[in-house]
């Protein structure tokens, strides 16, 4: 398949990655959501442990 | 929270409230890499539909993320009344209902482009491919850009 030289550059410099879209495309959509809330899931542990661990290393006044 | 947003859509196709999926998850549909926070959709909010709504949301304690004290969803608004957006947060997820999008129009202009996908057994309608890149270019956000090039380049590979 041949991409638009274009859209190819701009993809390049956005960092697109395209073997990660063809990833996808061979996936189900079901599949694609599945991941997708796998990853949100993550991501929101990761903030909430990273807040918990911020708020425990606040200086104090003393 | 956590997010279930394949959860919010089975529940509402199974509920009969009509929609069409926009935004970042319907990016996700086509096959992109981007993470969303909230599930996008595109609806009528006329009094019986957001009726429908607090039924199928009730179990989710579902409230208003706009508001400074997270008014309740199935307090407000009150009966009869209807609404243009509503910005909502469950026990599932964020999930926000507009009734227009910017840069396409509004739900029956949507739903008439719409791409039907079957999802589980279940028929979920989803903004066309063309109409999402239009919406992402209009938004014009910088992650908003970023997702139109890759949904450009998924619609290229549809093609071939």
């Amino acid at each position: 398949m041949v991409l638009d030289n274009e859209l190819l550059e701009q993809a390049r410099e956005a960092g697109i990655d395209l073997d990660l879209i063809d990833t996808n495309l061979a996936l189900r959509v079901e599949e694609r959501w599945r991941q997708h809330d796998g990853a949100l899931r993550f991501i929101l542990k990761l903030q909430e442990a990273k807040a918990a661990d911020e708020a425990g290393l606040q200086p104090t006044n003393r | 929270m956590k997010p279930d947003f394949s959860q919010l859509i089975a529940k509402l196709t199974d509920s009969g409230f009509e929609f069409v999926m926009i935004g970042g998850y319907a990016a996700v549909t086509y096959g992109s890499s981007q993470v969303t926070r909230d599930l996008d959709i595109c609806a009528v909010l006329t009094s019986e539909n957001i009726e429908l709504l607090r039924k199928t949301f009730a179990e989710w304690n579902p409230r208003h993320r706009m508001t400074p004290d997270r008014l309740s969803f199935l307090k407000f608004p009150k009966d009869g009344e209807s609404l243009n957006n509503l910005y909502l947060e469950t026990d599932v997820g964020v999930v926000d209902i507009l009734s227009t999008v910017l840069g396409v129009g509004d739900f029956v202009r949507l739903k008439s482009t719409a791409e039907k996908f079957v999802v589980d057994g279940r028929v979920c309608w989803v903004i066309s491919l063309p109409d999402l890149i239009a919406a992402k270019e209009a938004i014009g956000r910088g992650k908003d850009k970023l997702t139109a090039v890759e949904l450009r380049i998924i619609a290229a590979k549809r093609k071939s």
